[in-house]
C-alpha cells in the first residue's frame, strides 16, 4: 500500500515535467520589482488608489489584492497561490508573527500597540479558547498541533 | 536554544563577506521588556520579566544583483520570575534564514536554507531549497525539497524529509486553477507504538472571476494515505455596488483525515469519526467612505463519535454571529472601530458575548491607543462569568525608522484575579538604500 502511494507524488512530477516541456518553457515576461516602489503606511491598502491595471505575473486584476475585511479573513487562499506578489510587501517575518513553529508571544502583546490590525487571541484567550476550541477546533490546526504547541502541552499532554 | 544560538552564529559569520559585498542592507526589530504581575486566585503573585529581542537583517543585490540574504529570529531572558514551564530561563528561535536568487524574467526564483513555504497543499517551515517560475501559456510551477524543521520539544513528530510542489494555470484576469501535492517521509503517527507512515496530500484549488464583482476562492485537499477528503473550503464574494461587500463560505473537514498528522493527538484527535461543516456569510458596507460596517454570521455542525481528553461530548450546532463598525478620518491618523460578536456554543458547551472597542491616533510623531475588551459567559467558569481587558499604549517616533512605545494593560478573568501588563517596546526599521516598503 505505501508503494502504491508514492506514485502520487511521481505522478505529478512527471505531469510536472512533461508540462514544462512542452511549454517550451519559461514566460518571457518581466518578473515583478523585489520590493514595492512606493512606501505604504500602516493600515489597510486599498491597491486601487494607485493602480487600475491587472497586476503582472499574477494576472488579475489589482482591485483583487484590496486588503478588505473579506481579504483580510480569506488570506490564505491568496497567499496559498500568490505569494510572489505577497512577498514584494511582505517580509516573511511580518506573517511570523502570527505563524510560526515556535512563537514567544501571542501577538496582541507584541502589537499592543496596533488594535486596529486584525490580531487573533485578543483579551483572555486562555480562558475564551476552551469555547473557540470546541466550537471549531480545526481553524486551530492551520497552526496548532502540527507546529507552535508549546504553550498548550503544559495543558493538553 | 544551544541550536539556535549555533544557527546564528554561523548565520552571522557567515554574513560579514555577504556585507562586505552588498548594496542594500536593511535590518529591522522589536526589543520588548516585558512586565507581568499575575494574581492566581489562592496563590502568591508572580512576577515576569522577559526581554525578548526579535531581529531581522535583509540584504539586497548580492553579486550581479539578484541575489538576496534573509534573516530572522528571536532570543529571550528572564529577568525576574520564569515566563514559561521550561527549565531554562533563556529561549530562542531561527524563524528563518535563506538565499533568494530572483531571475530578471518569469518571476523565476530559487530559495535555499531555512523558509516558509506556502503553495496550495502546502503551509510549511522547511530546511532546503524552492524553485518557482511563470511558464509560458498562463502556467506556473513551484517545486520544493528538503526536511520539515523539527519542533524543540518534539522532535520525533516530523518526518525526515518533506518534497511538493503545486502547479497553477492562469487565465488572465478570469481563473486559476492549480494542483498540488505534498510528500513527507516517516511522520511518527502513535508516540506509543511509534508507529510511522508518510504524510501524503494532494489538493487542487480554484480562484475565479467571471465577472469584476463576481470571484471565488476554493480548496479541495485529499488525503492520499488514508484515502479521504480531508477538507473542502469555498468562499464566493459579490460586490454588487462599489461600497456593498456580500460573501458567503463553505467548510468541511473530516478529523480522520485532517487531523492525521497532529503530534498533540490527545487534543487534535484523528481516531475520531468526526467533521466539522461549517457555512455562513457576511456583508460589509462602505456606508461614507471613512465609515464601514460589516455583519457576519457563521454556522458550525460538529459531530465527533469519541469524546476528547477531557472526556466531554463534542457534537452539535454551533453559531456565531455579530456586528462591527470601523472608522478611519484624516488619512488613517485616526483609526477606531466597535464591534460586538456572540458565540453561542452546541448544548454542552459554553457560550460568550464579546464587545470590543478601540481607537488610535498616529500624528505620524507621537503614537496613542486605547482598547478594550469584554467578555460576558453564558456558564460561570471558575465562579466567574465575564473578563475583561484594557490596554493603553503610547509612542513617540525618536527616529523615522525608530519608534519607542509602552503599554499598560489591566485584565480581570476567571483564571486571575487581576493581571497588571507593562510592555516597553523599541521598534526599528532601517534601510540602506531607500526602496519602497517592505512590511
Ligand atoms: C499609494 C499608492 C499605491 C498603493 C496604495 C499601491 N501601490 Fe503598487 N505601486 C505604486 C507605485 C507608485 C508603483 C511604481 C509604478 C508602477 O509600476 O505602477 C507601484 C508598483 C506596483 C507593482 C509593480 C508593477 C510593475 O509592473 O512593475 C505591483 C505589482 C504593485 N504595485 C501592486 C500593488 C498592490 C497589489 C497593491 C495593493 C495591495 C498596491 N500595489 C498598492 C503605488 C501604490
Ligand atoms: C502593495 C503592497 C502589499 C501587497 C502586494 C500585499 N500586502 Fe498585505 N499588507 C500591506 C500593508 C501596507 C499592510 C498593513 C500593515 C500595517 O498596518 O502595519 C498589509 C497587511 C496585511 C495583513 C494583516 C492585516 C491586519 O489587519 O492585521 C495580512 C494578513 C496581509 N497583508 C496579507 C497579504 C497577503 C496574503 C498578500 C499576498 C496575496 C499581501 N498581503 C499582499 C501591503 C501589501
Ligand atoms: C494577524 C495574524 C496573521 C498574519 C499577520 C498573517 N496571517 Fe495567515 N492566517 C491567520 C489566521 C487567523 C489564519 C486561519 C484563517 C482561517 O481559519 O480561515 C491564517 C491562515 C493562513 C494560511 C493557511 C494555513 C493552513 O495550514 O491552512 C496561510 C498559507 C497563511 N495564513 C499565510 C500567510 C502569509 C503568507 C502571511 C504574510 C503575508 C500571513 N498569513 C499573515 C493569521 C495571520
Ligand atoms: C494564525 C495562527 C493561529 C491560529 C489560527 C490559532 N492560533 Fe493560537 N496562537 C497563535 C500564536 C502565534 C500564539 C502565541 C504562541 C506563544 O505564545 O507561544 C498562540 C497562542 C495560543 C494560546 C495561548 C494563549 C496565551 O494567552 O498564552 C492558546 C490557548 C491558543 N493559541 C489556542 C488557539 C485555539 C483554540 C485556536 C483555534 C480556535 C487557535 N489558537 C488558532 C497562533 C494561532
Ligand atoms: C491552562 C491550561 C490550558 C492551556 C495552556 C491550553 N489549553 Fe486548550 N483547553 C484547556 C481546557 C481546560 C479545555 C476545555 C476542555 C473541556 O471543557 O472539555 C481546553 C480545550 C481546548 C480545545 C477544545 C477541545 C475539544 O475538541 O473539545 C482546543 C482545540 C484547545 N483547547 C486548544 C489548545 C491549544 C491549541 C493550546 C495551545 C496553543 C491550548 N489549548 C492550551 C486548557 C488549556
Amino acid at each position: 500500500m505505501r508503494g502504491a502511494k508514492l506514485y502520487i507524488p511521481f505522478l505529478l512530477i512527471a505531469c510536472i515535467l512533461a508540462v514544462t516541456a512542452c511549454s517550451h518553457i519559461f514566460s518571457t515576461e518581466a518578473s515583478l520589482p523585489a520590493w514595492h516602489p512606493e512606501a505604504l503606511g500602516e493600515g489597510r491598502v486599498d491597491c486601487s488608489e494607485c493602480h487600475e491595471d491587472q497586476v503582472r505575473g499574477v494576472m488579475k486584476a489589482t482591485a483583487t489584492f484590496k486588503h478588505s475585511t473579506e481579504f483580510i479573513k480569506q488570506h490564505r487562499f491568496y497567499a496559498a497561490r500568490d505569494g510572489l506578489l505577497c512577498s514584494i510587501c511582505h517580509a516573511s517575518s511580518f506573517c511570523n508573527d502570527c505563524h510560526a513553529n515556535q512563537t514567544e508571544m501571542k501577538p496582541p502583546i507584541k502589537l499592543g500597540n496596533r488594535p486596529d490590525r486584525e490580531l487573533i487571541h485578543r483579551g483572555d484567550y486562555l480562558t475564551l479558547h476552551m469555547i473557540d476550541g470546541k466550537i471549531d477546533p480545526v481553524s486551530c490546526y492551520r497552526c496548532h498541533g502540527r507546529a507552535n504547541n508549546e504553550k498548550c502541552i503544559r495543558c493538553h499532554k | 536554544m544551544k541550536n539556535t544560538i549555533r544557527y546564528l552564529a554561523l548565520a552571522i559569520v557567515s554574513l560579514l563577506p555577504t556585507l562586505a559585498w552588498a548594496a542594500d542592507v536593511s535590518m529591522s526589530g522589536t526589543s520588548l521588556f516585558r512586565f507581568e504581575q499575575s494574581a492566581f486566585p489562592g496563590f502568591t503573585k508572580q512576577t515576569i520579566v522577559p526581554a525578548t529581542q526579535f531581529f531581522g537583517v535583509d540584504v539586497d543585490k548580492i553579486g550581479d544583483g539578484n541575489l538576496s540574504l534573509h534573516l530572522y529570529g528571536w532570543g529571550r531572558v528572564d529577568l525576574a520570575d520564569k515566563s514559561t514551564n521550561e527549565q531554562n530561563d533563556t529561549d530562542g528561535n531561527f524563524t528563518y534564514g535563506y538565499l533568494l536568487y530572483r531571475f530578471p524574467t518569469a518571476n523565476a526564483e530559487i530559495k535555499a536554507g531555512r523558509f516558509f513555504i506556502n503553495e496550495g497543499v502546502a503551509a510549511e517551515q522547511i530546511d532546503g531549497i524552492s524553485a518557482r517560475a511563470n511558464l509560458k501559456k498562463g502556467f506556473a510551477l513551484t517545486v520544493f525539497g528538503g526536511a520539515p524543521v523539527k519542533l524543540d520539544r518534539d522532535r520525533h513528530s516530523k518526518g525526515d524529509y518533506i518534497a511538493g510542489g503545486r502547479l497553477g494555470y492562469r487565465l488572465a484576469g478570469i481563473l486559476e486553477l492549480g494542483v498540488s501535492g505534498l510528500h513527507e517521509g516517516n511522520v511518527t503517527l502513535d508516540p506509543a507504538s511509534g508507529a510511522k507512515d508518510d504524510r501524503q496530500l494532494v489538493g487542487g484549488d480554484i480562484w475565479f472571476s467571471p465577472l469584476r464583482m463576481v470571484e471565488l476562492n476554493g480548496h479541495s485537499f485529499y488525503n492520499a494515505a488514508t484515502d479521504g477528503i480531508s477538507e473542502h473550503s469555498y468562499s464566493l464574494s459579490l460586490k454588487p455596488l462599489k461600497t456593498v461587500t456580500l460573501s458567503g463560505v463553505y467548510n468541511e473537514q473530516h478529523f480522520k483525515n485532517y487531523f492525521t498528522y497532529s503530534n498533540l493527538r490527545s487534543l487534535f484527535n484523528p481516531d475520531t469519526d468526526g467533521e466539522l461543516k461549517s457555512y455562513g456569510g457576511g456583508v460589509t458596507w462602505a456606508l461614507l467612505a471613512p465609515l464601514e460596517v460589516g455583519a457576519d454570521y457563521r454556522r458550525y455542525n460538529r459531530t465527533s463519535s469519541i469524546n476528547n481528553s477531557f472526556n466531554t461530548d463534542n457534537n452539535g450546532n454551533s453559531n456565531r454571529y455579530g456586528m462591527d463598525l470601523r472608522l478611519i478620518l484624516l488619512d488613517r491618523k485616526v483609526r477606531s472601530g466597535i464591534s460586538y460578536h456572540r458565540s453561542e456554543g452546541a448544548s454542552g458547551f459554553n457560550s460568550y458575548h464579546e464587545v470590543r472597542s478601540f481607537g488610535m491616533y498616529d500624528s505620524g510623531r507621537y503614537v496613542a491607543s486605547l482598547d478594550g475588551i469584554v467578555q460576558l459567559y453564558k456558564y460561570n467558569i471558575f465562579n466567574r462569568h465575564q473578563a475583561y481587558e484594557l490596554i493603553g499604549s503610547s509612542g513617540y517616533r525618536l527616529f523615522p525608522e525608530l519608534l519607542l512605545s509602552g503599554d499598560i494593560s489591566y485584565t480581570r478573568n476567571p483564571r486571575l484575579n487581576d493581571e497588571l501588563r507593562g510592555v516597553l517596546r523599541l521598534t526599528f526599521n532601517y534601510a540602506v538604500a531607500n526602496k519602497g516598503a517592505k512590511k
